[in-house]
């Protein structure tokens, strides 16, 4: 008994001793917390020998403030979640991050295959390298109140602008309530979610930055067409600057607006009556847009990165392959987060098919994913999208500038950026 | 000796702390000023590359405007605002620290949380301008016109400090003898030639005080335009300290972030020096 015992103690010792610890950081979403949570604690349990050592990307202003000022104090986890294309791109100029296909080779494409990822990880090649595995990616799409808009005699959402400002003059009352919400704030993130997606959509999926060529190219006739939409919706105080604390579809302030996958949860949490009235559609469209052509949209798209300063680098790869190669999790990632993952299978593989069936709004997301376009990879996104936001918009809704004014002062002060 | 030796123990609890929270963030401060870096790896030495940059950044510029123009609506605010607390403050026989309590729980309250409370209040669909627009017809841009924005935040400030500095001015009036008042008062001298001939004189250096506070606090301006407005509408509530996190910690450019603070500091140190020429007078109480 007692050599057991001995044994036992050995054991115990020669795994705390020898064992590989990890850090490993994910988004700081209760939602992506409840996915990860489980699925850390069943590889602890199975490999005694790595461990992994999970917690949520450290509370501040943004991920990438916690992660920078992680570098810097030489605290920077192993591999880390929530990536986006810009920050990824920083990384990379950087030289801090690991490139997949590089230090793994065929591993990484096996990986790839496994997901059915081949589509999807070309947006994020950077320089001909892969550095980041996306985890999933967001089509933006329009929510309607399906309720309200049926009362006024709606039987489908509006699809193009003039079919807005129809819907405007029925409903809208300056001061009260509006249409919809056309802008979606000051951040510089909020332009993925607003003039992004409408120049994706009235563009078929056009580049709004010429990446080769370091130029901006949204002052063409889809980026005029946007920039009229969104003036003529101010002018008219069709929709308003801002909108409180409560959420408009809600109070009925507006009656649509561009959300992510990311929402359908909080509103059945928070504003049942918005859940349980929902009409979703691509974003909107100029009018001579092609009835039957596909609309494209915008993908909010974050990924997974390994930081060189790894020293488990195969162990740590180990780990990724162990979550990624098997499409259980990412059953389980739909059914905790309700976001679709980065693969091309949603549609086609019978996994996925009851969210499909059960889950009209996941569903109306997912069939999406092939129509949703990433941003720019390019290093200055924040500057960008911050010009964008000081030349273009907000001109634009405090009726400052015409529409082809703001379109070329904000293309010309974009140039200088990435000039 | 023995005397030398327990001054040192007194003096050197602050010393290693001054070198340790003031002394090395200050010569970090002044290498990453003076070189590239962006979190990764060593600094490199560029002399005076970021410097240069900075003078022809119209961001800078930009946000130097600012904070002259924030400056012109909230030290006339905050110093009227506060002298009239003080005066009204000397007047009360009743209640004194209950008023004084009143006006220092803005003074007290959380900067993040009545931020949201007044972007609420004051936005566009907010209870504020629904009512006008209900009553008049009309609402009022606070948050969302160029120029108001800035005007609504000085307005927000001068609210939070109101009592803070009214407190100081009213310890500084309680300090002048009230026989001058009673010898004024003796020679036919009015109430506001009293007010002008005495007690603004006298009262100058708690004056000088509050002057310096403001203007400090102007140029460290960060949590109501970072809550409220986040440096617009056209960049016009864009601040010096708003600008340099957002350059140090979403730009990655810790180095440029670190020259904008020195200069920012040097611009305030200035205005304070400058203040103080102008307003500073001896003044002998007895």
């Amino acid at each position: 008994m007692r050599k057991f015992v001995w044994i036992g103690v050995l054991l115990a010792l020669v795994t705390l001793v020898g064992a590989v610890t990890l850090t490993f950081w994910t988004a700081p979403n209760p939602n992506q917390e409840a996915f990860w949570k489980p699925l850390v604690e069943q590889w602890n349990k199975e490999h005694p020998d790595v461990q992994i050592e999970w917690k949520t990307i450290p509370a501040a202003g943004s991920s990438e403030e916690a992660i920078l000022t992680a570098i810097a104090a030489g605290q920077a986890p192993d591999i880390c979640t929530n990536i986006f294309s810009g920050f990824a791109a920083q990384l990379i100029e950087e030289d801090v991050l690991v490139p997949f296909d590089e230090e793994f080779g065929k591993d990484f494409w096996v990986l790839v295959g496994a997901r059915q990822m081949e589509s999807v990880i070309e947006g994020w090649a950077y320089k001909g390298h892969h550095y980041v595995i996306p985890i999933y990616a967001n089509p933006m799409l329009m929510w309607w109140r399906k309720d309200v808009l049926q009362e006024l005699g709606y039987d489908k959402p509006p699809r193009t602008y003039s079919e807005v400002y129809e819907l405007a003059k029925k409903y809208a009352v300056p001061g009260e309530k509006y249409a919809m919400i056309v802008l979606k704030g000051r951040n510089w993130w909020d332009r993925w979610f607003d003039f992004i997606t409408f120049y994706y959509a009235a563009s078929g999926g056009k580049a709004y930055i010429d990446v080769e060529k370091g130029k901006a190219v949204f002052n063409n006739e889809y980026g005029k067409k946007v920039a009229e939409f969104i003036y003529t919706m101010f002018k008219n105080k069709w929709t308003a600057v801002d909108w409180g604390a409560e959420f408009a579809l809600n109070n009925l302030r507006a009656l649509g607006s561009l959300m992510g996958p990311w929402s359908i949860n909080w509103a059945k949490e928070n504003y049942p009556d918005v859940y349980n009235n929902l009409w979703l559609a691509p974003p909107l469209v100029p009018d001579d847009y092609p009835t039957n052509a596909p609309i494209k949209t915008f993908a909010d798209t974050k990924g997974l990165v390994m930081f060189k300063s790894c020293k488990h680098k195969k162990e740590a790869f180990e780990f990724i392959k162990w979550v990624f190669s098997n499409p259980q999790n990412d059953v389980k990632w739909i059914e905790k987060t309700k976001m679709p993952p980065a693969r091309a299978d949603l549609g086609t593989n019978p996994l996925f098919a009851k969210f499909m069936e059960e889950d009209p709004y996941f569903a109306a997301y997912a069939s999406q994913v092939g129509n949703a376009v990433p941003p720019a990879l390019i290093t200055t996104t924040i500057d960008v999208q911050e010009a964008m936001t000081t030349f273009l918009t907000e001109p634009l809704m405090y009726l400052k500038a015409t529409p082809e004014e703001a379109l070329s002062k904000a293309v010309k002060e974009i140039n200088k950026l990435l000039w | 000796m023995r005397e030398a030796l327990l001054g040192w123990q007194f003096s050197g609890v602050y010393l290693v702390y001054a070198a340790i929270f003031w002394g090395y963030p200050f010569v970090w401060l002044l290498i990453l000023a003076f070189s590239r870096w962006r979190f990764f790896g060593k600094p490199k030495p560029i002399g005076f590359d970021n410097f240069v940059r900075l003078f022809q950044d119209p961001i800078f510029w930009r946000i130097f405007w600012n904070t002259m123009n924030f400056m012109a609506y909230f030290i006339p605010m905050v110093v009227l605002g506060a002298f009239l607390f003080a005066l009204a403050l000397s007047k009360v026989k009743y209640f004194r620290t209950f008023f004084t309590l009143s006006f220092l729980v803005a003074n007290v309250s959380s900067g993040v949380a009545y931020s949201i409370l007044f972007s609420n209040l004051f936005s566009e669909t907010g209870p504020v301008n629904s009512f006008l627009y209900k009553t008049f017809g009309v609402t009022i841009p606070w948050f969302s016109d160029p120029q108001l924005a800035l005007l609504s935040i000085a307005i927000i400030v001068t609210w939070k400090f109101i009592g803070y500095y009214g407190l100081i001015l009213f310890a500084g009036m309680q300090a002048i003898p009230k026989s001058l008042y009673e010898a004024a008062e003796l020679d036919g001298a009015s109430k506001w030639t009293q007010f002008w001939r005495i007690t603004v004189p006298l009262v100058n250096p708690a004056l000088t005080t509050v002057l310096v506070f403001a203007i400090n606090l102007t140029f460290g301006i960060f949590t109501e335009p970072y809550m409220i407005t986040g440096g617009g509408p056209m960049r016009r509530t864009l601040t010096f300290l708003l600008h340099i996190y957002t350059t140090a910690f979403q730009r990655m450019n810790p180095s440029y972030a670190a020259t904008l603070a020195i200069v920012t500091g040097a611009l305030s140190y200035g205005c304070v020096i400058l203040v103080r020429k102008l307003v500073e007078r001896e003044v002998h109480l007895t």
